[in-house]
């Protein structure tokens, strides 16, 4: 059914679909593999998404505290002083609003609430593709029309 | 580590011209390469110089230049780098930048575009060097 707008200008259904979407979620893709980081990230540009890197828990924390970001994505296994499950849990309880995702390079790791709390955790080794579908029902990006 | 077992699509085929920026400074290091992106450029990131060879080094991506900082921690440096992508990449470009001044006069032996970007650089100035040295090498 077709409607008028305030301007007059009819209205339905394709006008709706065709209005801009919100700003593309930011995502931070914290990764020691440069790899790894590099083809994830690429495969989420490829898909709309805002990403940026971090190698480190160190460079992670930099960019948070620069950057609003809605989802991160973090391997468990990452180098330094801080591995990638401390990190996820300090963030845990500082950044509610914040979306997790976790990835793990062991196959076999056990159940660990205080981490399963904070987000579903994919497995390596993954395709890129799953950690964009995952990415995408994390944030039900994009929009429903 | 295993790597996740797909490769980017839009590598092959893809017009865009492909910049690595090398930067240990993360803030740095995303602002740059944030300007890339908008300025139309496929960007990777490498966190040091060891980081940078293992994606150039990657089957899956393509590099045309090589953005660099000078210093950074680990066992090479910007100009280890710059070296080794002459002997392993002649056809990449590179472009080194540094904070001192004296890493800027060793730099304009190794760099084909003359002296280095001396930091603090505006983003503008790396798109320029970029374009100088892709079209320089085009016309090889």
């Amino acid at each position: 059914m077709r409607e008028r707008t305030a301007s007059g200008a009819r209205m339905n259904a394709a006008s709706v679909t065709a209005l801009p979407r919100r700003t593309p979620p930011s995502i931070l893709v914290v990764e020691g593999d440069a790899r790894v980081r590099c083809l994830v990230s690429d495969e989420l540009r490829g898909s709309g998404f805002k990403v940026l890197e971090a190698g480190s828990a160190d460079e992670a924390l930099a960019v948070l505290d620069a950057v609003r970001i809605e989802l991160l994505f973090i391997a468990l296994d990452l180098p330094g002083s801080t591995n990638g499950a401390e990190m996820a849990r300090h963030l845990g309880a500082r950044q509610r609003a914040m979306r997790v995702i976790l990835a793990s390079a062991e196959p076999d790791r056990p159940g660990d609430p205080g981490l399963d709390d904070l987000g579903p955790l994919i497995r390596k080794p993954y395709l890129a593709s799953q950690v964009v579908d995952l990415v995408m029902r994390s944030l039900n990006w994009p929009d429903p029309p | 580590m295993s790597t996740p077992s797909t490769h980017i699509t839009a590598e092959a085929g893809s017009s865009l011209q492909t910049v690595l920026v090398v930067e240990d400074e993360v803030l740095i290091r995303l602002v740059i390469a944030d300007y890339l992106r908008e300025c139309g450029y496929r960007v990777h990131e490498a966190v040091n110089a060891e980081e940078a060879v293992a994606i150039l080094e990657s089957p899956e991506v393509s590099v045309d230049v090589v953005f660099s900082d000078v210093e950074m921690p680990g066992s090479m440096d910007g100009f280890g780098l710059a070296r080794w992508v002459r002997a392993n990449k002649p056809g990449t470009q590179v472009i080194l930048t540094s904070g001192a001044e004296r890493s800027a006069d060793i730099a304009a032996t190794l760099c084909e575009a003359g002296p280095l970007l001396e930091k603090p650089y505006p983003s503008q100035d790396v798109v320029d060097r970029i374009k100088q040295l892709t079209a320089k090498a085009k016309r090889f």
